[in-house]
């Protein structure tokens, strides 16, 4: 071992004088590869929607993109507007000011329905009018009560442009479902092809058809989109039009304005700790701008790589910058401690860089690769994003690792730097554990003291009192509610947060389940059989109701028939039902096609083969929406064996992602376990030990456990990365410890002194790690967002756990373990 | 007399835009439409119409009429009935297309399942003719004062010399009536037919793209006997329709009688 050890020390250093000896033809090469990674910039894309959470081969995505590729998109912009009368002349004509105001000037806007428009079927004698409710805008108030009767009694408006105490009403927006990008130029005859119609196959030889799969409405549009529906809104405005907006389109643009200003802020506040700490440490102005540099390039390159390979960032990525900012720079700081001490004692530039990496290369190699398989352990996580966030945090650790071993030995060697001969700082405060001094006393020192004289002393009652704590953190551990819930991440007091509260209260719902069912043929929807059964499946939803889900609407295409029947037989209440004929269907359908709506797009295909049921539910939680889901499932299997169901839409979405996130965090925090424990194994090079030495790094994560669970917070998908992110950073300082404490107890023969040497030591480096890694989880704390509030508060104080935990239970342990023995570890 | 056949051709002259925006008219352009209104359409017309439906998922749909248009001084008449599919053969349609402006043209849906015939509000024209891309207000004659027109250049198509015509409905209520804000149209030199035209609806962004695939000189009149309209949001086609006219024969002795809701209620001829 140690022989492997000194061979391994000797290659860094012949390396470090390659480096050297060519630091020009490296620095190029470095700079070239930065540039290029840089220059891809440009490209990223945002996603903050809710099916980016979802892998692009993800069944369940698969098949929710088949049904926005069929009926749309379905989730709706909803702008709301209150008043004590919504039928008053006055009001009215606000609302029609707006409508065509957002009518004409809102960009990627599909469709717009409100009261103006709203479908009105009526029947007179020999007569069928299906026209817009206000097609003849009244004249007085006769006119005025008509429509406000017809428009109060029409179930279709009912909770979706009139709230059921009829003071609120909404105009709904929905946008085109695919991207305007290489759109036809407005203006010119183009478009046209010259091939001839072959009507008896019509659709061979069509170039029309060659086309790609269709981009969905990007972010950038969704955003254009959001930001025009604001200023319009703002010009409507007034005391006694008071309106607001909701919807998930809304609030996608919120999560990701707040993304963008968030990810500023973060990478400020990492890079102002970080440039204090490093002044701090060194004292010069190299030794601040030399790893910010480093860690910089690390950032950008990583951000590059996302770019190139087309990755998005989404929500839970947008913690990478300043994490990686705060976990790469130790490796940096490791290489100038013992360079500037080398160079300080009078040793040459290349020598003094050849002996810091030989020192520090194995350990920066080690601690960066476990970093990295803590981070790896997401990469196969089922939610896109937090597979991303694994895979491009642990590229990004890679590459500022090669960027420490390569650029940062490149950039000593070419940069002028003042030897302070003699004066060495690095003795005054030290990160790596061989470094550091025990002859002064500072509050440090009486901290470390105690912190050995604990352990040593009494190892068993240290251990105790942990196994109690354990115990009491599973226990509550066991309370942990799992939850996906993206409104609530928003701050309590928004606007969006607020609108979308109390329209989802008001209207008995903004979102929905989707419930596509396929009778596989032509005209499969023409059976009245089938018809009754869709129309029955949406009378039971109505009446379901559990905890948190309701059903505020059930609508389908029959909904349409039940309205065209009514209205051919005078406006008979009585026969607001589907016919039970199914000549009498065909032709109701074929009325309805002929009088003037495009509406049946929405409920079915052209084919007729497919039907749409919609559920409205109201925004929650996606763990309350599970057994609901459960019930859909249920009803929909028993209650059409011939039929092939699909249930999709938002909740679907929503309910996916949790049940992925719980199957990865639970995939994931096992993977991190175990490679985690062959390296340490493979380090310390004994079975038991390395098994011993995951002690210390498993122990904060099931106290972090026990205080989500005692304290009510979530596991979400962000403090689901907590866990991982900490084993992977928690055992840099248990490798320092089991490191250092092996070395001294090879030297005393005495695991007590050993203890206190190692916790003077390198115990002091651990201490100044974890600072500047909890403050930079800490910073997210800042955030208006909740979830990146409990975050930061998680992953901070787990990380102070684990240095408490590498100073007690792990000196503890290794004083038990080595008590009666003399042999080496 | 117009006849249902030249569909696409009153479509031509809806060209159609937003609120006129005070866009010049140009007096060559609205002379080339005027001739194109007044060219000889034939009158006391039957022939069968093949109407093809394709929707954005290659799936086909097809429907078979029987028609017969007859002009009655200025206005048009004309009755269709379904021949297949089964389910909705002998639905039959009245249209009286009026000249008179001020009058609401007069629709009438017969249904045989129901029994009765029902006369269709004719106030919204912008929606959807059968499920096609047609409008009802495509259906319809238009007139043209109602629309601003400007010619954009002289071009060819196959080797056929047109006229390139914008034209943009002159009031924001005849674009909502029509459904269109916008038009282009390229009306052919010899035939005085529209063999083109691209019209921008006013909501949804979609753009329908118009064009006659087959014309014929039948008893001496330019017929358009394959048509296609494809409906597109950017590259996305959202549908398409594929008119066929065969049987097409002109002054046909078609008695008054035939363009009544009697007739209508008794289905194919």
């Amino acid at each position: 071992m140690e022989s492997i050890r000194s061979r391994i020390e000797n290659r860094f250093e012949s390396f470090a004088h390659v480096l050297f000896d060519h630091r020009y033809k490296i620095l190029v090469v470095m700079l070239l590869f930065v540039f290029f990674l840089a220059s891809q910039i440009p490209r990223i894309r945002m996603d903050t929607s809710t099916e980016g959470f979802l892998h692009e081969t993800d069944p369940i995505l698969i098949e929710y993109e088949g049904f926005r590729d069929q009926f749309g998109r379905d989730e709706m912009a909803i702008v709301a507007v209150r008043s004590e009368n919504v039928f008053e002349i006055k009001f009215l004509e606000k609302l029609k000011d707006l409508h065509e105001d957002l009518r004409d000037n809102l960009p990627y806007l599909d469709d717009i329905t409100s009261l103006i428009n709203a479908r009105n079927t009526i029947g007179k004698a020999d007569e069928l009018i299906v026209e817009e409710l206000f097609e003849n805008w009244p004249v007085n108030d006769q006119d005025l009560d008509v429509l406000a009767r017809q428009a109060k009694q029409n179930p279709m408006y009912k909770n979706l442009l009139l709230s059921e105490d009829g003071k609120l009403t909404t105009i709904v927006l929905k946008t085109h479902t695919y991207s305007g990008q290489g759109g036809e130029t407005e203006d010119d005859l183009a478009g046209f092809s010259d091939e001839t119609l072959d009507i008896g196959d019509p659709l061979d030889g069509d170039a029309d058809w060659n086309i790609e799969k269709q981009v969905y409405l990007t972010d950038k549009e969704n955003s254009e989109f959001v930001a025009a529906l604001g200023s319009i809104l703002d010009q409507h405005r007034t005391d006694d039009f008071p309106v607001f907006m909701a919807g998930t389109p809304v609030v996608t643009d919120f999560l990701k304005q707040s993304m963008m200003s968030n990810m500023r802020r973060f990478m400020g506040i990492a890079l102002v700790t970080i440039s204090v700490f490093l002044f701090v440490m060194f004292r010069r102005l190299s030794g601040v701008l030399m790893p910010v540099f480093i860690v910089m390039v690390s950032l950008v390159s990583t951000v590059g790589l996302m770019a190139l390979t087309g990755v998005a960032i989404k929500i839970p990525t947008q913690i990478l910058p300043s994490f990686l900012l705060s976990v790469a720079v130790g490796a940096s700081v490791h290489i100038l401690v013992m360079f500037f001490q080398n160079f300080d004692r009078g040793e040459t530039k290349r020598d003094a860089i050849a002996h810091s990496l030989g020192h520090s290369g194995l350990a920066i190699l080690m601690t960066s690769l476990t970093t990295a398989a803590g981070l790896l352990s997401f990469s196969t996580a089922e939610v896109a994003p937090i597979a991303d966030l694994g895979l491009f945090a642990a590229g990004g650790v890679i590459l500022s690792l090669v960027y420490t071993l390569v650029f940062l030995p490149v950039l000593l060697s070419i940069f002028p730097i003042k030897s302070k001969f003699a004066k060495g700082i690095s003795e005054q405060l030290s990160v790596k554990g061989t470094l550091g001094s025990t002859g002064t006393s500072t509050p440090m020192d009486a901290v470390l003291n105690f912190a050995a004289r604990t352990s040593t002393q009494n190892p068993v009652k240290v251990l105790l009192t942990a196994l109690i704590l354990v115990v009491i953190a599973l226990t509550g551990a066991l309370k942990i509610e799992l939850s996906h819930d993206p409104v609530r991440w928003l701050p309590d007091q928004s606007d969006v947060r607020i609108s979308n509260e109390i329209l989802d209260h008001e209207l008995k719902g903004t979102t929905s389940i989707e419930v596509v069912v396929d009778t596989g043929k032509e005209n499969g929807l023409y059976d009245p059989d089938l018809l009754a059964r869709l129309e029955h499946s949406g009378q039971i939803f109505e009446t379901y109701k559990d905890d948190k889900v309701y059903v505020g609407k059930a609508f389908s295409l029959t909904m349409v028939l039940k309205e065209t029947n009514q209205a051919l037989h005078g406006n008979n209440a009585l026969f607001y039902k589907v016919p039970d004929n199914r000549d009498l269907i065909v032709q109701e359908l074929f009325l309805f096609e002929n009088s003037g709506s495009d509406d049946l797009e929405d409920f079915t295909d052209s084919q007729f083969s497919k039907a749409r049921l919609t559920l409205k539910l109201p925004f929650v939680d996606a763990i309350a929406y599970s057994s609901f889901m459960d019930h859909v499932q249920d009803h929909f299997q028993s209650g059409y064996p011939h039929e092939n169901i699909q249930i999709t839409g938002m909740v679907a979405i929503l309910s996916r992602v949790l049940t992925n996130a719980m199957h990865s965090m639970m995939k994931s925090y096992g993977y991190a376990f175990g490679v985690i424990t062959i390296l340490m194994v493979l380090l310390i090079g004994r079975v038991k030990i390395g098994f011993f030495s995951m002690i210390p790094n498993i122990y904060p994560i099931f106290i972090m456990l026990g205080v989500m669970g005692w304290f009510h917070i979530p596991m979400d998908l962000f403090t689901m990365l907590v866990g991982s992110i900490a084993i992977g950073l928690a055992v840099d300082d248990t490798i320092h410890f089991m490191h250092n404490f092996r070395r001294y107890y090879e030297k005393y023969q005495d695991p007590v002194a050993a203890v206190y040497e190692t916790l003077h030591t390198t115990g002091r480096a651990m201490l100044v790690t974890t600072c500047v890694l909890s403050i930079g989880f800490f910073t997210f704390m800042f955030s208006e967002m909740n979830n990146l509030f409990n975050f930061g508060f998680l992953a901070g104080f787990t990380l102070i756990l684990a240095l408490f935990s590498d100073y007690f239970i792990a000196p503890a342990i290794m004083v038990l373990v080595n008590k009666k023995s003399n042999s080496r570890l | 007399m117009k006849q249902l056949l030249f569909v696409l051709f009153p479509i031509l002259v809806n060209m159609i835009l937003f609120p006129g925006l005070c866009i010049a008219d140009d007096a060559r352009a609205r002379q080339i439409m005027q001739a194109v209104e007044d060219r000889d359409d034939g009158d006391n017309q039957t022939t069968d119409m093949l109407m093809v439906l394709i929707d954005k998922n290659k799936k086909l749909r097809k429907k078979f009429f029987q028609n017969y248009s007859k002009d009655f001084g200025k206005d048009t008449k004309r009755i269709m009935f379904i021949k297949s599919p089964a389910q909705i053969k002998n639905t039959g349609f009245l249209t009286f297309d009026y000249d008179d402006e001020a009058k609401d043209d007069n629709q009438w849906l017969f249904l045989p399942a129901v029994g009765k015939t029902k006369r269709i509000a004719s106030s919204d024209k912008s929606s959807s003719f059968m499920g096609s891309d047609l409008n009802y207000s495509d259906m319809t004659s238009r007139n043209l004062d109602d629309y601003n027109f400007r010619m954009l250049k002289e071009s060819s198509i196959k080797g056929q010399k047109v006229w390139i015509i914008e034209s943009i409905p002159k009031s924001r209520e005849i674009a909502d009536e029509i459904g269109y804000k916008k038009s282009i149209l390229a009306v052919g030199h010899d035939n005085f037919l529209v063999i083109r035209a691209k019209m921008w609806t006013n909501e949804g962004g979609y753009v329908k793209y118009l064009e006659a695939k087959k014309i014929q000189q039948i008893d001496g009149i330019w017929v358009i006997t394959q048509t296609q309209v494809s409906k597109k949001q950017g590259k996305a086609v959202k549908h398409k329709t594929l008119l066929e006219f065969t049987n097409v024969k002109f002054n046909q002795d078609l008695d008054e009688n035939i363009f009544t809701i009697r007739r209508l209620e008794k289905g194919l001829f």
